[in-house]
């Protein structure tokens, strides 16, 4: 902790109704600090340290990027480690923030699926909670509001209600660790009398009307992919005689358009849920602000896109034909070309979601937001938000793009 | 400094002129004269001697400087390996000696003493010189621990009869003495301030098929073997390409990836003959001869000097091949490289670390950074395994579970190394990765997607390259042999490439094939190295004796020509040897190349379990 810090925290402390947000340099944590912060709110960040960056500094570039001037006085960074007895912090430090806290929303998370990271994601998903739990209790907070995912609710079928998991089996370790997140959270607020909110969030993207977006996995990452396998080819094409390109039959078409054939393998036919981040900005400081006595709420579609639907809007944003959806159990039968090979290996995490048959209940989301409707993911707004990811280099420029 | 005079003091002493290993063919003068000051490396010492008034213009000066017919050979041979050009060099001194020549100067003639007078008698006047033009070839090498000394004469004897007349002769007159073959030199082993007995001449190669051996003579570099050996389908165990093969025999016991499988020291030949430090004949299968297998773990005095050895022959392989298996980390680099070992998996097996990898693959420095940046933080592969050996044994590497990078996908990565550099995709490729981030080596035709996306070709490869060489370079990149696994380290003709940035000092030790005490061991180095602002850098483990030991590289990087470097590296190394001194002593199991040294016959299992 910087000195600065230190003098600022005491100037934190001046009043209650101060909302401790963790996760804020992440993609749902940063909008819901922006949202926050812009509603007039005051805040305190509570992150990681970092050797390359100290928090302070990430979340002014955040703020940046969001366009806002950092609030004096509404606006406190504190590095901490939930691993570590009292957060990491000094006992003095530590009562000084309790006494601040009003409410706790948890936005952190280790979104990896990768079982090679299962301990890591364990630790930050599960282990962290215990440290956190007690800061709520010490802080007496008024609520606390825990980030989860839709897809706790595991490998189930059907309608998955708005209540704790049942499930025993998971797409991945993010999920698994996410439903027992639950299960230790809703536990202890529960003996602790502390209210809790769950939200539960599906696929988020970027802003459904500027496009814009800090994180670019889930829905960008296979449209990335694909535009790195025509980038090849099309370099091939251009620069190298084609000769590679020909041996798995793509071509350049009309008005420039390549020929790309490439079959996705699904295990079956299903959808992608998917709301975009202003939805889910709006969804959940509706749940925050509005309501009195806890739930778990799904902040999901109830129109999912057909995996058809995102593969034509790629077509057409690519300027690529030739992407086809397989479903079934052939994938292993059939002899696949080098870029089907890489694109199948690419999405292999997101395939049990390009075909979920699961539907999300929404009975506390439109109660708690008055049935708000959920914006459509249209060709416009999927372009709106490719175009940005690719100003951005699908992330490595973020930052620096477009204010 | 000015350009030709810095490149004259970075000659690494590596002795590549000397070897043929692109095709260009050898400087003529100095395979007809044999001295090392008529190869571009004694010409690049004998410029900066000159320049800097070390010695004076001399007859011998005036003829090494004519022999020289700027011929360029040596641009395209010191290029690959240090990026330097001489021939810059080798035309400033026949500048210099013209120069002083058409001012009407005389060049210094070297009187004869009695020694010399007696050197003479016994090789003949060509071959035993007292002049510092000729002597100044042989002064210095870079190792860091080793002051330059001028020797008083240099003789080069064309027989074994001759080295003996000549050890007893200087013996009579109680001359210190060095034998050399003239290869390559880093470490100060034969650097003296008297007679450098220079075997250089003595290349004798005779193969005697029928019992699976070649004789060769102490003139013979590594190459020039490995080439004639290749030719009859045959492979021997060599170190570096220019490091002569009896030197070597001597000095360390041959090393190389392939010990893994042809052993280390005695294990490499069937019969050797030396000249003993009193001048008379023994061969090391003489019931009578003293007991050159023996090992003592210290510093050991010369017992004599080897005049030839009987090396044993390898058979070669059509479906030899090689692969790379990568590691994230070196603890299962030497684990997988252990267990290829005591399963007997493979001919060579080696653990690289990155630096060695894009050292010796790139083609210039700026290329060697950007590429160990590529298989460090882009593939995710700061270390990788490599195994060569027959498809059997690389079926074995296959059933171990581990993806790998196969002969045509190395042929890709190498030569779309540009490529890769700035791929976007690669990012993609660790996002996938299921388990390592290098997973993605296990999609199949992953060879053909990389080879669509890289384009790899030898034009692009050699981009860098100094255009007025390119056109070379570019010829040279395409043909196979240039990223043939195989051939690269049976050849090893890039290994010299490791002192490119910086010259180096080598820390070699053989101990058990045990992470933790590797581990504890490269982290002392890495401590000394560290305090003193040393660059340092893992090098490689190669398994031995099956897996129960092997031998581990380190190696410290320092700049020749930077008094504070040199002193930095001289602590760090005292440090180094510290570490050794004391895992030596604790764990008993230790050794240190440096006492191999002049012990370089002995049976292995003396020198690892003695």
């Amino acid at each position: 902790m910087t000195r600065t810090e230190k003098k600022g925290a005491g100037a934190m402390l001046a009043g209650k109704s101060t909302v401790v947000i963790t996760g804020a340099t992440g993609f749902l944590g940063s909008h819901i600090m922006a949202s926050m912060l812009e509603k007039g709110r005051r805040v305190i960040v509570l992150g990681r340290p970092s050797q390359k960056e100290p928090l302070r500094d990430r979340v002014e570039k955040l703020l940046r990027w969001f366009g806002i001037t950092w609030p004096t006085g509404r606006l406190y960074t504190v590095e901490s480690d939930f691993l570590k007895p009292r957060c990491g912090l000094p006992p003095e430090r530590y009562a000084e923030l309790c006494a601040a806290t009003d409410q706790i929303i948890h936005c952190a998370s280790d979104t990896s699926f990768f079982e090679r990271g299962r301990a890591r994601v364990f630790e930050s998903n599960v282990g962290c909670l215990k440290e956190l739990l007690e800061f709520a209790s010490a802080s007496g907070v008024s609520f606390f509001h825990y980030v989860s995912t839709a897809y706790a609710a595991g490998l189930v079928t059907g309608l998955c209600p708005e209540k704790l998991p049942a499930a025993s089996g998971f797409t991945n370790v993010y999920e698994e660790s996410k439903a027992l997140a639950e299960k230790v959270v809703t536990g202890y607020c529960s003996e602790n009398s502390i209210p809790l909110n769950i939200l539960r969030p599906s696929i988020v993207y970027g802003d459904s009307v500027t496009g814009r977006a800090l994180k670019f996995n889930a829905l960008y990452l296979p449209v990335k992919s694909l535009a790195h396998i025509r980038d090849i080819y099309l370099n091939d094409i251009i620069n190298h005689g084609g000769k590679k390109s020909r041996e798995c039959g793509i071509r350049l078409g009309a008005a420039g358009r390549l020929l790309l054939p490439l079959r996705i393998y699904l295990p079956k036919s299903g959808s992608v849920n998917l709301v975009p981040v202003d939805y889910f900005v709006r969804t959940a400081l509706s749940i925050i602000e509005k309501t009195s006595h806890g739930g778990i709420y799904h902040i999901t579609t109830d129109a999912p896109s057909p995996p058809e639907t995102l593969v034509a809007f790629a077509e057409r944003f690519l300027n690529i034909c030739g992407v086809e959806i397989v479903c079934g159990n052939s994938y292993n039968k059939i002899m696949r070309n080098p870029p089907e090979e890489l694109f199948n290996r690419f999405i292999e995490p997101y395939r049990p979601y390009m075909s979920d048959g699961r539907s999300f209940e929404r009975k506390n989301t439109d109660a708690a937001t008055g049935g708000a409707s959920v914006p459509a993911c249209s060709y416009e707004t999927f372009g709106r938000c490719m175009e940005f990811a690719v100003a951005a280099d699908w992330g490595g420029r973020v930052l620096d793009t477009g204010q | 400094m000015d350009d030709i005079l810095r490149t004259a003091g970075n000659c690494r002493h590596y002795a590549m002129c000397k070897i043929d290993f692109l095709g260009t063919g050898v400087c003529a003068s100095g395979l007809e004269k044999h001295y090392a000051s008529f190869y571009p490396q004694g010409r690049m010492d004998l410029y900066a001697a000159l320049a800097e008034n070390r010695v004076p213009v001399t007859e011998k000066c005036v003829e090494i400087s004519e022999s020289c017919d700027l011929c360029g050979k040596c641009d395209y041979q010191c290029y690959f390996v240090n990026e330097m050009r001489p021939s810059k060099v080798m035309k400033a001194l026949k500048d210099r000696v013209g120069s002083f020549l058409g001012s009407g100067g005389v060049p210094v003639r070297t009187e004869d003493d009695e020694i010399l007078r007696g050197l003479k008698r016994i090789v003949g006047d060509y071959w035993a010189s007292g002049d510092p033009a000729v002597k100044v070839a042989y002064h210095r090498d870079l190792c860091p621990l080793v002051d330059p000394k001028m020797p008083d004469y240099v003789v080069m004897p064309g027989s074994k009869e001759d080295v003996s007349s000549v050890i007893k002769f200087l013996n009579a007159h109680k001359i210190r003495y060095t034998v050399r073959g003239n290869g390559a030199s880093s470490h100060g082993l034969v650097i003296t301030g008297g007679t450098i007995i220079d075997l250089n001449r003595m290349k004798t190669v005779e193969f005697d098929e029928k019992n699976w051996t070649v004789k060769v003579g102490p003139g013979v570099a590594a190459f020039d073997l490995q080439r004639e050996a290749a030719k009859r389908g045959y492979r021997v165990n060599t170190a570096e390409p220019a490091a002569l093969v009896c030197a070597n025999i001597m000095c360390s016991g041959m090393v190389s990836l392939f010990s893994a499988s042809y052993g280390i020291d005695a294990d490499n030949f069937t019969d050797a003959e030396f000249v003993s430090v009193g001048g008379s004949f023994f061969s090391i299968n003489d019931p009578a001869a003293p007991n050159m297998f023996s090992f003592r773990n210290s510093d050991t005095a010369p017992r004599a000097f080897c005049i030839s050895a009987d090396i044993k022959l390898h058979p070669v392989f059509d479906d030899e091949s090689g692969v790379i298996v990568p590691f994230e980390a070196l603890a299962p680099a030497v684990e997988f490289a252990r267990e290829c070992a005591m399963r007997r998996i493979g001919i060579a097996v080696g653990v690289l670390g990155s630096e060695y990898v894009s050292a010796f693959l790139a083609p210039t420095k700026k290329a060697a950074a950007a590429a160990k940046h590529v298989f460090e933080k882009k593939l995710g592969m700061p270390y990788v395994v490599l195994v060569i050996g027959d498809s059997h044994a690389l079926r074995s590497v296959s059933d171990l579970g581990r993806p790998v990078i196969n002969q045509k996908l190395f042929r890709t990565i190498c030569l779309g190394m540009p490529a890769l550099e700035s791929a976007g995709w690669t990012g993609l490729l660790s996002d996938v990765s299921v388990g390592e981030p290098f997973d993605y080596l296990r999609l199949e035709k992953f060879s053909d997607l990389a080879e669509a996306a890289l384009a790899p070709s030898p034009a692009e490869f050699t981009r860098d390259i100094d255009p007025e060489l390119r056109p070379f370079f570019q010829e040279l990149y395409s043909r196979p042999e240039m990223t043939d696994i195989v051939r690269l380290n049976t050849f090893r003709i890039t290994s010299s490439r490791i002192g490119r940035d910086k010259p180096f000092a080598a820390l070699v030790v053989y101990l058990p094939m045990d992470y933790a005490l590797i581990s504890e061991m490269k982290n002392g180095f890495a401590a000394a190295a560290g305090k003193h602002g040393i660059k340092n850098e893992f090098g490689f483990i190669t398994p031995i004796d099956g897996g129960k030991r092997c031998i581990f590289e380190y190696d410290y990087y320092f700049d020749n020509n930077n008094p504070v470097e040199v002193a930095a590296v001289r602590k760090a190394s005292d440090e180094a040897c510290g570490v050794i001194a004391e895992y030596s002593a604790k764990t008993g199991a230790v050794r240190w190349i440096g006492h191999i040294v002049n012990q370089g016959c002995a049976r292995k299992e003396n020198i690892l379990y003695g």
